[in-house]
């Protein structure tokens, strides 16, 4: 991260690399990252979005999923409100071979220089009820947020709208 | 041990009042902060031991006289006697010693007050004057203070040389001690500084090395203090719960805990009695004024008493304006209570059933009206002498000051004079000096102002009528009962029964936690309607521990198992003193930050909510109540108190400590706590005489009455000023702090800011000058833009209105469903045509593939988020057109053809007879159109090829960009794009500009020009909300196109001819849709509906539960027709939509236009309503709701979409005694609109409401679609059949099978009343204003035509403006229609030697806007030959109700040579 680039906006630039993930009795997952930040963030250089390769559980490292998936992308703002959040999610196939979500996550982007290391917990929507979570487990068609984003904001979380959810566990930035 | 103790009390305080009376020079600290002991308390000290004294010595006395002493007694006497003697010679000694040795200065004090006790009389005699009784004013109860303690020998040596003295007795008091002051110390410091050994160290500073020492830390176990002397115990008394608010209140029930805490207070206040104790103060002091004054005359003149009037007076104004304050108070309190009675009545009205059973008594008090005149009137007399009085005093003052003042100026004002006199002779060389000194001018001073006694009179009066009683006005006592009834759950509406419901569900339950350990909790008992939980428990806990806090956590349960937490609330660890049966039961109060919103009637807890419909003043309660307990020390069985003793002690030194310094005992924050002061206060005994104390008490007494209001501040956070790092004034000065409030508030113009800038200077002022013109302009009627004062008040209004519907939505929008956020399959069912493996969609698996007949693939939806700029692309296919108008010979003069088709006409579908050899010599003399189309969004353009011929077939597929407002793709901000699409087709002309045969030989020079012929608009919300537009349109093309003409009939070799022949007018096939396909944000107007339908309405809740059942059966069976029965009115409020329709007159003024012809007469109906101005709701609510407006709202308003525009024609046809019915369908290119539909002859024929158009059932080019269902003043039918396009179902209402209706004999209809008015009336509209209107439309659109030429002359013809200008009024009157050919005619005649161009433009009049674009967009003004002249005409013509209808007919001439 660096600061400056003249009187009129502060330039945030980030690196890194979605390293691995731990998902136990899953295999073959992939991820894709965006990020999300407020009105006033413009993204200048680098890729927004992205997608992984597949990876396949290996025996070395107890039973990760090793993507190196590495991050760039530079913003430029006028305000620090809303920072910059990246926002992750994993796909891998089901029983049946279907492509289904194994996890959302979501972590603000370190406002301090330097090198950190952020494990991210992960988590899906549960089905409504059971006869739902059935059906959807033998479709394929498993409850996904209408958009990933959704897991940055926090609206639409209060009182009105409760969502099961079912976490998944760690995941390396 | 209790007497010594007293007596030891007495000398340690004594001792340490000597020891600052002697001389220590630096002046201890507890003098200034703690108040000193009480005097009061000292006197009677004092006293007891002088009683004891005396009677010992009498004791002695008499049992020297009777008997023999004993041996101990003679011993005690004669020692007393003689180490009084003693002491008495040893004092002076001791005293310089300074050693005050405890037991010797006991007994020095003991013979003190013994000696006084002897010879009290004689010396006090010899002191006081006489004939003067010796007066103790501390008896009277009079504030003495503490008289420093000075050594009794010393003392006496004073007292006897001041006797020696010649008047030495005014040196005593009235008590006949010596005159002293209270507190001789100095404040300032008298001893000199000390100074350091060690340099550069503060001597102050200097430290001093002491060892550690590590303190135990306090033995938290009575057990393990050795000596456990068994159980302690604590009981706590939980009784019950009370909510002051809870989520599941109703509105009334906020409104009666409202009432309810007023009552409290106002009987709180009534005990208090603050009014009536203040005014006999009053009054009191009044009488004593008056009685120094009268006895000053009487008797010799006393200067005490003179002096102490001013107090007085003084002391009266206080009082007058304390009193004045509370009765104020009184009387507010009073009416609060009764506005919160009047609303909760209002609401209970409005609601038709009660929830609580509160009610309000006002009992009046009838008073003798003389008596009460009377006291009144000469309670305002006494107020105004005082007030004069204040005055005059105030006057005086001034007076002086002013003459002091005009004295110096006058003097001033000599020297001058003088000055200039002396200056004159010097004038030249010290001219300058003499201006600087006259700079210096003071100003002359100006009189004060006496003022009038009227004018006092007048205010008092004023006053007085503002807030108290009227003089006979009877006295209004409030009671409160709780006799109501409530309303039994089966006569409420649903949304109330389900809050009962919710209600009955919740339990809640305490826990009680001891130093943070939970030692039990209470039964789960459930909440009762009235929202109060019975406990009832007593917890006996029988501690080891010491009690460090003790904390009660409310928890509340809904249903089985969800449980939360609500509050927690520490109690205190009760006093040694409390013990239980004495203990009073106290009420503590919680409050929870907790959020719940419900789905019912319960108004939710941190949730803003409000009683007025449209959601302005709001208001946000948070879940509180009282926990109604005690906590108290068990009593034993002996009746010992089970209270641990180090405990006793503890509180003991602390008590000791607490009754001197009121910050350790109550800390800092309790000085802002006005109970809490009192409290202590009243504990310590503070001595209320003292002047110290004066201020305090007054606040104690005045304040405490009951009333929170005394800190004028709340502060949460004590320090929070210091962390503040830019003062509040200066944060709401910053504009990028404003920027960013506004942009957060989602105001309008900044919603969408992007970027604000990162400092201050660069936030222009501009940003904010739109917005704040508009926030003033709100009220403000701004004539001059809309050339018609009613429209504007109507614009105005329409923006009210619009601004609380946006207010709702911004509302709803951050509402969120689950099923915004998740995405989740659907239970599938069986046999439903759904999605799923379950469904049907298991059959279709089975089905045999056909590759000749290819599926339709979906495509993928994209959502609308993660798009941006150059993404979307709108795509235009526009396939062919039909019946273009084609060039006419100039020469050529068509015979007038005119006919206009009956409805018989148009259903038969006959082809008109046209002699076949017109055809014929049409056929040889045809010119060719070369017809193109241009395509215009968002500056983009595009054009097709040119193709040639009245039906050219393009077949071309043209793509546009796509941009959404501020790169905002969010379905939100899609629907609002106002952007249309203009699909505008012209004419390719080819002139030939070869000026000579010469040249025509060698080369071709031609001149392109383009001539309009017509446009299609179509708004871009359109395509979006309908994802993909595919038909024919008809083409806008104005009714006289000069140099065009439009053949009707082309001949019989064509197979669509009969098709054709029935419309007129050009149309155009079209497909468009939007690359990749958005997901239309249709969620956020269900969700609106949702929303709204949770507001208030005035429908039976049986009719309105009939209606979600009945569109909740038509939805399951056909998801894609829309099906309506409530609608919301302009005030919010849902309505059934057959209230709506009700036969209205038209104006008579059509009806009378043609009194022969129904056709005509139903055609200027439709064309009258049709010129009503459109204002889409969609575009201005972005698509978040349709409001309904009545017809004469509408008519008022001027303005409406598709519903008010058919809702008003079905109106009328109706009142024509027409059969006419309301469609609710689908059309092109409108989406979810409403038509009308009429039996004709036993021919249905379709009008759309808003061109005023009207088709067969059968008519291909119907723009209507699909019929989903019909409605008519008292019934709704929903359409059952298979299809839904018009020309394929049957519109006979009474099958059941084709229409399910929503009332049937089962359920018939119960009469609703409809809610427009009986009868429209119109008014005529202002022929003088019509014409003024006129004349400015036409000079602001020359005046623009002009500003769009910048770089031309544009000259006027003003014999063709003459020409057009009376042709205008002929178009009006045949509206629009078969003119054309006479007027083509006529126009030739008069202008032959021009070629003109140009046409006349129809609208509607809303404002001077739409018109001005619509001249541009026809492109005249674009013309650059130049010698080019034009021509500009504008008619307006009035119908009733001030409908326009304008007419500009726009010309250009280019001079033929």
């Amino acid at each position: 991260m660096a600061a400056g680039g003249g009187p009129d906006v502060f330039l945030v630039s980030v690196s890194g690399e979605i390293e691995s993930g731990q998902f136990p009795g899953l295999d073959e997952l992939y991820c894709k990252f965006c990020f999300v930040y407020g009105q006033d963030w413009v993204p200048t250089a680098g890729l927004e979005e992205g997608i992984s390769q597949i990876a396949c559980r290996s025996d070395a490292a107890a039973a990760a999923l090793v993507w190196n998936l590495p991050l760039d992308i530079t913003f430029k703002s006028t305000n620090p409100w809303g920072w910059p959040q990246i926002v992750l999610s994993v796909y891998g196939p089901d029983v049946f071979g279907h492509d289904v979500v194994r996890g959302y996550g979501a972590v603000h982007v370190p406002i301090e220089p330097g090198r950190h290391i952020r494990t991210l917990p992960m988590f899906v929507p549960e089905s409504t009820s059971r006869l739902q979570k059935f059906t959807s487990w033998f479709t394929g068609r498993r409850p996904e947020f209408t958009d990933p984003r959704v897991v940055a904001q926090g609206e639409g979380r209060e009182g009105g709208t409760i969502f099961k959810l079912h976490f998944s566990p760690n995941f390396c930035l | 041990m209790s007497e010594y103790d007293s007596i030891h009390g007495e000398k340690s305080r004594s001792r340490r009042a000597s020891r600052t009376g002697s001389g220590s020079q630096d002046p201890p600290l507890s003098f200034c902060l703690p108040p000193v002991p009480s005097a009061s308390r000292t006197g009677f000290a004092e006293f007891s031991v002088r009683e004891r004294m005396r009677e010992k010595l009498k004791a002695a006395r008499v049992s020297i006289q009777n008997d023999f002493p004993s041996a101990e007694e003679a011993y005690k006497f004669f020692t007393f006697d003689f180490d009084s003697e003693a002491e008495r010679k040893k004092t002076g000694i001791k005293k310089r010693n300074e050693l005050n040795h405890e037991e010797e200065e006991a007994e020095e004090e003991d013979a003190e007050t013994h000696e006084e006790g002897q010879e009290e009389d004689e010396t006090v005699r010899t002191k006081m004057p006489e004939n003067m009784q010796p007066r103790f004013l501390e008896d009277e109860g009079l504030y003495t203070g503490e008289r420093p303690f000075v050594s009794p020998s010393n003392l006496n040596i004073l007292e006897n040389r001041i006797l020696r003295q010649e008047r030495g007795k005014e040196w005593f008091g009235d008590d006949g001690k010596i005159l002293a002051l209270p507190n001789p110390i100095k404040q300032s410091l008298t001893r000199p500084p000390i100074f350091s050994l060690e340099e550069g160290i503060e001597p102050e500073l200097e430290t001093l090395y002491r060892k550690a020492i590590k303190v135990t830390a306090a033995n938290q176990y009575l057990v393990g203090s050795g000596d456990f002397q068994g159980p302690f115990q604590l009981d706590i008394d939980i009784s019950g719960l009370i909510f002051t608010h809870h989520p599941c209140f109703s509105r009334e029930h906020v409104l009666a805990a409202k009432l309810a805490q007023l009552y409290d207070q106002y009987l709180a206040r009534k005990q208090k009695n603050l009014t009536t104790l203040l005014t006999d103060k009053l009054h009191a002091l009044r009488n004593a004024v008056q009685c120094s004054i009268e006895g000053g005359d009487a008797a010799a003149p006393k200067p005490i008493a003179q002096q102490s009037i001013p107090e007085y007076k003084m002391e009266i104004r206080q009082t007058r304006r304390l009193r004045d304050a509370e009765q104020e108070k009184d009387r507010t309190l009073l009416k609060a209570i009764i506005k919160v009675w009047k609303e909760m009545k209002s609401l209970r009205d409005f609601q038709k059933f009660t929830n609580t059973p509160m009610k309000l008594y006002l009992r009046k008090e009838e008073v003798d009206q003389r008596l009460d005149e009377k006291a009144y009137e000469a309670e305002i007399q006494d107020e105004i002498n005082e007030l004069l009085e204040e005055y005059r005093e105030e006057y005086e003052k001034k007076m002086e000051e002013y003459k002091a003042e005009l004295q110096e100026w006058k003097s001033w004002k000599r020297a001058q004079s003088k000055k200039k006199k002396k200056k004159k002779d010097l004038r030249e060389e010290e001219e300058s000096i003499d201006e600087s000194d006259l700079g210096e001018e003071p100003v002359k001073p100006v009189p004060p102002k006496m003022v009038n006694s009227l004018e006092i009179e007048q205010q008092v009066r004023e006053k007085v009528d503002s807030f108290r009683r009227k003089p006979g006005e009877p006295v209004l006592i409030p009671e409160l009962v709780l006799s109501g009834s409530i309303t039994p759950s089966e006569l409420c509406p649903r949304a109330e029964v389900l809050r009962r419901e919710d209600v009955k569900k919740r339990s809640s339950f305490i826990k009680v936690l001891f130093n943070s350990k939970e030692v039990s909790r209470t039964v789960t008992r459930p909440i009762s309607s009235d929202f109060r939980v019975h406990f009832g428990q007593i917890f006996n806990l029988q501690i080891f521990n010491w009690p460090e806090s003790l904390k009660l956590q409310i928890y509340e349960t809904t249903g089985i198992s969800s449980t939360t937490l609500l509050a927690e609330l520490f109690l205190p660890v009760p006093e040694t003193t409390v013990l239980t049966g004495s203990a009073p039961i106290e009420e503590i109060e919680f409050s929870s930050n907790q959020r719940v919103m419900l789905d019912h009637e319960g108004v939710g807890s941190g949730v803003s909510f409000s009683f007025e419909a449209d959601g302005s003043n709001k208001m946000t309660l948070m879940t509180s109540g009282k926990v109604s307990n005690s906590v108290s020390w068990a009593v034993g069985e002996k009746g010992v108190p089970l209270i641990p003793p180090v405990a006793q002690q503890n509180t003991g030194i602390a008590s000791a400590l607490k009754s001197i310094d009121a910050i350790a005992s109550i800390g800092t924050s309790g000085l802002t706590d006005m109970k809490k002061l009192a409290k202590w206060a009243a504990e310590t005994k503070l001595d209320p005489n003292d002047p110290n104390n004066a201020a305090l008490m007054q606040l104690i007494t005045v304040a405490t009455s009951g009333e929170a209001r005394v800190p004028d501040f709340f502060r949460l956070e004590q320090l929070q000023q210091e962390f503040n790092f830019v003062t509040d004034e200066e944060l709401d000065r910053s504009k990028r702090f404003r920027l960013l409030q506004l942009r957060n508030a989602e105001v309008a113009e900044f919603r969408n800011y992007k970027e604000v800038p990162l400092h201050e200077r660069e936030i222009s002022e501009k940003i904010f000058q739109d917005y704040e013109k508009r926030l003033r302009e709100r009220d403000v009627v701004d004539s001059k833009h809309y050339l018609d004062a009613r429209r504007a008040v109507v614009a105005n209004y329409l923006q009210k209105v619009r601004e609380s519907v946006i207010n709702r939505f911004l509302v709803a929008k951050h509402h969120f469903l689950l099923s915004d956020l998740v995405n989740e399959e659907e239970i599938p069912s069986l046999g439903s045509e759904g999605p799923g493996i379950l469904g049907l969609g298991i059959f279709k698996l089975a089905e045999p593939k056909r590759p000749l007949k290819p599926r339709r693939k979906e495509r993928k939806k994209v959502t609308a988020q993660n798009l941006s700029d150059g993404d979307i692309k709108l795509l235009v296919n526009i396939i062919r057109a039909y019946d273009i108008p084609v060039r006419k010979a100039v020469s050529k003069l068509q015979q007038p053809s005119k006919h206009s088709r009956s409805f018989n006409e148009m259903f038969t579908a006959s082809p008109s007879a046209q002699s076949p050899g017109e055809n014929i010599d049409w056929v040889l003399n045809q010119v060719l159109v070369r017809p193109f189309v241009e395509v215009s969004f968002q500056r983009t353009v595009c054009r097709t090829t040119t193709a040639e011929g009245p039906n050219p077939n393009w077949n071309e597929e043209l793509e546009l960009p796509f941009r959404a407002p501020n790169g905002d793709y969010s379905s939100h901000s899609l629907q609002s794009v106002k952007d249309e699409v203009f699909i505008n087709l012209f004419d390719e002309v080819l002139y030939d500009v070869g000026e000579d045969d010469h040249e025509r030989g060698s080369g071709i020079h031609t001149r392109v020009e383009r001539h309009w012929l017509g446009c299609v608009k179509i708004p871009f919300t359109t395509i979006y909300f309908q994802a993909r537009i595919d038909g024919t349109f008809k083409v806008d093309i104005p009714p006289v196109l000069l140099g065009y003409s439009k053949e009707k009939n082309l001949g019989n070799d064509r197979g669509y001819d009969s098709v054709r022949n029935l419309s007129e007018g050009s149309y155009i096939t079209l497909f468009i849709t939007i690359e990749p396909q958005l997901i239309p944000g249709e969620s956020v107007r269900e969700k609106m509906n949702e929303m709204l339908k949770k507001f208030d309405t005035q429908e039976d809740e049986k009719l309105l539960q009939a209606a979600e059942k009945y569109e909740a059966e038509c939805t399951s069976k056909f998801p894609s027709r829309q099906c309506l029965t409530t609608v919301i009115d302009l005030s919010g409020k849902s309505v059934f939509i057959t209230r709506y329709i009700k036969p209205l007159n038209p104006p008579q003024e059509l009806l009378d236009a043609h009194p022969n012809s129904s056709q005509i007469t139903a055609e200027l109906v439709a064309r009258y309503v049709a010129l009503i101005p459109f204002l889409p709701d969609s575009v201005s609510f972005a698509g978040i709701c349709d409001l309904w407006s009545t017809s004469d709202q509408f008519l008022h308003l001027l303005a409406g979409d598709e519903e008010e525009h058919a809702v008003l024609l079905c109106n009328y046809f109706l009142g024509m005694g027409k059969k006419a019915w309301l469609i609710i369908g689908n059309a092109i290119p409108e989406g979810a609109t409403a038509y009308v539909l009429t039996l004709e002859q036993n021919q249905y024929a379709i009008w759309n409401p808003s061109t005023g158009c009207f088709y067969g059932q059968f008519d291909t080019f119907c723009p209507l679609k699909n019929v989903y269902c019909l409605i008519s003043c008292d019934n709704i039918w929903f359409n059952i059949q298979e299809y839904d396009s018009p020309v394929r179902i049957n519109f006979d209402t009474s099958k059941a099978k084709l229409w399910k209706s929503f009332f049937s004999r089962s359920s018939p209809y119960p009469g609703l009343s409809s809610i427009q008015p009986e009868e429209l009336i119109y008014q005529p509209s202002d022929k003088a204003a019509v014409v003024e209107l006129q004349g400015r439309i036409e000079k602001i659109l020359k005046e623009k035509i002009m500003e769009w030429r910048p770089r031309h002359l544009t000259r006027w013809n003003r014999y063709c403006t003459s020409t057009l200008r009376h042709f205008l009024p002929l178009l009006e009157q045949n509206r629009g229609k078969d003119v054309e050919d006479d007027h083509q005619a006529e126009l030739q005649k008069q202008l032959g030697d021009y070629r003109v161009s140009g046409f006349p433009i129809h609208m509607p009049f809303s404002e001077v806007g739409p018109l001005i674009e619509a001249v541009h967009s026809t492109g005249v003004h674009t013309i650059d030959i130049p010698s080019v002249e034009f021509a500009l005409a504008v008619y307006v013509h009035a119908y009733p109700q001030n409908v326009l209808s304008v007419w500009v007919y726009v010309a250009s001439l280019v001079r033929n040579r």
